[in-house]
């Protein structure tokens, strides 16, 4: 509900309220960045496989920071700000590669610093003739790059600003853990990447992917090709926090006269649909568990997903308070022969932003953005599911996740005013 | 290492300013590539997957992914029923942002032929209309084509779409 008088607009009635105004709101998007992304989370940095070798480096954010995760001489990964301790310029341009002599040279000055952060040199720091220079008490080892506590689960590299977060492993705790360990248990290969620049505010992914309500409805692919509907067998668990949270769909304990009544007046269910190709289709379960679709967050902005036969991490990059870049790493298994990986491709078809699945998220969030402009008194329903206790449910009729991000968002964002 | 933002190399060869080309064929190549934007630009989509053969492979590429030599595409239809997939997809049951579309095709150069298969490269340039009027430039970068003369039509064997704009605005639910 939003409160009078211009007070922060602040989710209600058990978080079944969410004020349109936290989609829009320019002082909103400006606390997120002290609360959640410096605040007490763990925000995802990139893959250690994407830096195996000393000096490799790739750019990545905490929020809408930018920051450069480094693998040091020692083996060890380091992260910190893009931007130089003299005078604040972006640091390292490329978005990936080997810093030569393990250093980063800023492009402005010249400073010098090393892939863990420290300022190595800096030009005419004793002046030149014997004028001018650096004052005598100017100490190189106080003016490194700001860094990042980094910590990595299962090859997954996530960076913090605040000293006082618990342990990432903790963090992410026992109930997320093990979707990870499904995935990550055996190496995982890159195949890409892909970006898409998406006109809406970044929470608005976070409650689409919270969401197994709209997945069997928006989505006619999915659902007339059996990747994923209302009437599979389906599972919504939360952490402790209600802030991370799975869904998990499996091809289990379906019946087909339930489903025809379920979609009875939905135009969205095509049972006479047939693909003239359906050859995308033709590829082996990675696991037995009959898992079609999963899709995991880690609070704040982390996706870990599972559409069929492909597997990508997504994160959500803040660019304003209407624009966010959804960044896709798509991934193979380092097991996979040649007809597992033409498989993984042949299924890019499902996702990235082209994806027959996919590319509705990126519309729905812009439907929402359009719909909601200026409508600061209003407040969406979340109410599927029932308004009571924030707790997991055996269904996909439901947006108890939804009402969990809200509940984590507003004690981050609550406790840091 | 060199700074410079690193280019997609462009396929070589220059058959383009060799005579043994032809300027019919040359001619044809160039209105082939246009009535294939007009197609789109008409949203005559249903026409669409009669400028490719059976077997032919539509894609389109991030050039941030090719250049780093990462196969993961961002479309990839390879064949034509997966194209008039897409076709059905598009009218029956996506839910993407109405637009209308113009493309530019411009730089058409014929970079050889061999075995009776055209390589071409042309630069494109598409722009997004709303239904309130309002333009933005959608995507930019290269086709890369391998075009066959059957049954005395030209057809895409291949359409390799590689986008400079791989940042995709919004979604990408039309072809390029």
């Amino acid at each position: 509900m939003t409160e009078a008088n211009g007070a922060a607009a602040v989710p209600g009635e058990n978080f079944t309220r969410v004020p349109f105004a936290l989609f829009s709101d320019p002082a909103t998007f400006a606390r997120e960045r002290d609360a959640l992304f410096r605040g007490p989370t763990w925000n995802y940095l990139g893959l250690a496989v994407e830096i195996p070798n000393p000096g490799d480096y790739l750019l990545g954010y905490v929020g809408d920071v930018q920051v450069v995760v480094n693998r040091t001489p020692a083996g060890g990964i380091a992260a910190f700000e893009n931007s130089c301790a003299h005078r604040g310029a972006q640091l390292v341009r490329r978005t990936r590669g080997n810093a030569a002599q393990h250093a980063h040279t800023c492009p402005y000055h010249q400073w010098r610093f090393d892939t863990a952060g420290a300022l190595l040199s800096v030009p005419q720091e004793h002046g030149v003739k014997g004028k001018g220079g650096m004052p005598v008490d100017f100490d190189k080892r106080r003016h490194g790059l700001r860094t990042l506590r980094v910590e990595t689960y299962k090859g997954l590299i996530f960076g913090t600003f605040a000293p006082e977060v618990p342990s990432l492993y903790d963090y992410l705790g026992p109930k997320i853990r093990p979707e990870i360990d499904r995935i990550f248990d055996r190496p995982v290969v890159v195949l890409g990447h892909w970006r898409q620049a998406i006109p809406a505010n970044w929470k608005l992914y976070l409650e689409n992917v919270k969401d197994p309500y709209h997945a069997s409805l928006l989505h006619l692919y999915h659902t007339t090709f059996g990747i994923y509907r209302a009437t599979m067998s389906g599972r919504v668990i939360m952490d402790d926090t209600c802030g991370h949270s799975v869904l998990r769909t499996a091809d289990i304990g379906e019946n087909p006269t339930e489903m025809k009544a379920l979609y009875k007046d939905i135009d969205k269910y095509r049972p006479d649909y047939k693909l003239k190709d359906p050859s995308l289709f033709d590829t082996k379960p990675d696991y037995d568990d009959r898992v079609t679709n999963m899709i995991m967050t880690v609070f704040p902005n982390l996706m870990l997903g599972q559409v069929a036969s492909t597997f990508q991490t997504r994160h959500v990059r803040p660019k304003g308070v209407d624009s966010f870049e959804l960044y896709w790493t798509y991934l193979g298994f380092a097991s996979d022969d040649a007809a597992a990986r033409e498989g993984r491709l042949r299924q890019a078809n499902f996702v990235g932003p082209a994806g027959y699945i996919s590319l509705e998220d990126g519309e729905a969030g812009r439907l929402v953005q359009r719909g909601t402009h200026g409508l600061n008194d209003r407040a969406s329903v979340v109410e599927m599911g029932g308004h009571g206790a924030i707790a997991d449910q055996d269904t996909l009729a439901t947006e108890v996740a939804v009402r969990g991000f809200w509940k984590r968002y507003h004690e981050l964002m609550r406790a840091a005013v | 290492m060199n700074d410079r933002a690193k280019a997609a190399p462009t396929p070589a060869g220059s058959l383009n300013s060799d005579p043994a080309l032809g300027a019919d064929m040359r001619t044809a190549i160039e209105r082939f590539l246009i009535e294939y934007a007009r197609c789109l630009d008409e949203d005559r989509l249903e026409a669409w997957p009669d400028f490719f053969l059976a077997d032919a492979c539509y894609q389109v590429l991030s050039r941030e992914n090719v250049e780093h030599g990462l196969p993961a595409p961002i479309i990839y239809h390879y064949s034509r029923g997966m194209i008039e997939d897409r076709v059905t997809s598009l009218r029956d049951a996506l839910t993407y942002e109405p637009v209308y579309t113009r493309h530019m095709v411009s730089n058409v150069y014929v970079v050889g032929v061999e075995a009776g298969v055209y390589r071409v490269t042309s630069n494109y340039a598409v722009y997004h209309t709303t239904v309130e009027g309002r333009t933005d430039l959608y995507s930019v970068g290269r086709y890369d084509d391998a075009i066959v003369v059957r049954d005395g039509q030209l057809k895409f064997k291949t359409r390799t779409v590689i986008a400079d704009t791989f940042a995709i605005k919004n979604n990408m639910a039309l072809p390029l």
